[in-house]
């Protein structure tokens, strides 16, 4: 018999319960739901300051992701932006001026305060998005135990960001 | 009135999101027998939801000359699988011994038979210890019958690619299956 037919014999029907169907559905319509009427009213939203902050929403958006709530942009006469609000799935940050209310770009204080973790679905995948952006990587990705993955990366003004993927523990059926 | 073809959809879904739902509709039971083929229905149901959230995220850059959304489809499945190796190995050794069993009960004559209990595990060994890029060439190949055209798409390969991958397998294969093939390879 010829390899490729020895192998077709392998094949099996899979068989799976209609509901998971149902269920899949369900999820990828409230995900979409979730893209059209993005959840804009965290009740916590970190502040990072920036020296420049018209490169940081560009860099955060080609390197991460994460995209600007244009309403939400301050603008003086001048053309400078002093605030600005990105969103990412459910989580909002805003994106404001180095110095304003007593915050300190790294870039400016040569040290990261903290850092900010962001739930992402695919760790690999938007790691290769940063890197393709000319992000600095401060920890390469890696699979920790029990599926959770992670990476970091510095943004130019050198805030550093995690980004994590972690799926959830299955809960056994009741029998 | 005919239903809109999956670049239809997709364009649509740019501006209302919802219109997605359609190729969920059309495709998922296709991807949650494929995938359930290779890592078990539960595990399936899992990379399913991840593999729509994925072609969502990505409906942008979904390539419009394309007739079948499927085959890009089948390439973020087949990505996804990546990560779940050993569920896979599991998987085709149990499917081997299956097999094995089926094949054995049809042959007459037991030599026939144990012939059979010895050479479907082989194959599933083979196919294992082929490198990943065959390996999913082959199996999208001669498990879900996608056309090389298909696979290209899928794989996001030149279609001659598609073709030299799977001559590789094959030799590949051949060489694994026989007897001590790959041992004598290997010692020397």
């Amino acid at each position: 018999m010829k390899p490729v037919d020895l192998a077709r014999k392998l094949r099996r029907e899979a068989a799976f319960e209609p509901a998971a169907l149902d269920r899949g559905k369900e999820a990828l319509m409230a995900a979409i739901r979730q893209e059209v009427e993005p959840a804009r009213r965290p009740t916590i939203i970190p502040q990072l300051p920036y020296a420049d902050i018209r490169a940081a929403l560009s860099f955060l958006e080609r390197a991460f992701g994460f995209r600007e709530i244009p309403a939400s942009r301050m603008e003086g006469a001048d053309g400078v932006i002093h605030h600005s609000l990105v969103e990412f799935g459910d989580g909002v940050i805003g994106i404001g001026t180095q110095g304003a209310h007593g915050a300190v770009s790294p870039q400016r204080g040569g040290i990261e305060s903290q850092y900010i973790s962001v739930a992402v679905a695919d760790v690999f995948a938007h790691y290769q998005r940063a890197l393709a952006a000319g992000a600095r990587i401060a920890k390469e990705p890696r699979e920790h135990a029990g599926g959770y993955r992670s990476y970091e990366a510095f943004d130019p003004e050198g805030h550093r960001w995690r980004f994590v993927y972690q799926r959830l523990r299955e809960v056994p059926a009741k029998a | 009135m005919s239903s809109p073809s999956d670049v239809e959809a997709i364009g649509r879904s740019l501006a209302e999101p919802e219109a997605f739902g359609l190729i969920y509709d059309r495709h998922a039971a296709t991807l949650l027998r494929f995938l359930g083929r290779r890592v078990g229905a539960k595990v399936a149901e899992g990379l399913l939801g991840e593999l729509f959230r994925i072609a969502f995220e990505r409906r942008k850059t979904f390539d419009a000359s394309r007739t079948s959304a499927l085959p890009w489809l089948y390439g973020i499945g087949s990505n996804l699988l990546l990560k779940h190796r050993r569920g896979e190995a599991r998987r085709l050794r149990a499917n081997a011994r299956i097999v094995a069993g089926l094949e054995a009960a049809d042959r007459r004559s037991s030599a026939a038979a144990l012939d059979a209990r010895v050479l479907f595990p082989r194959v599933a060994s083979a196919i294992e210890a082929l490198p990943d890029d065959e390996r999913e060439t082959l199996l999208l190949f001669a498990w879900e019958e996608l056309s090389y055209q298909s696979v290209a798409e899928a794989l996001e390969l030149p279609i001659g690619t598609v073709r030299s991958r799977l001559n590789r397998a094959r030799a590949h294969l051949r060489e694994l299956l026989e007897p001590n093939g790959k041992r004598r390879d290997r010692s020397r």
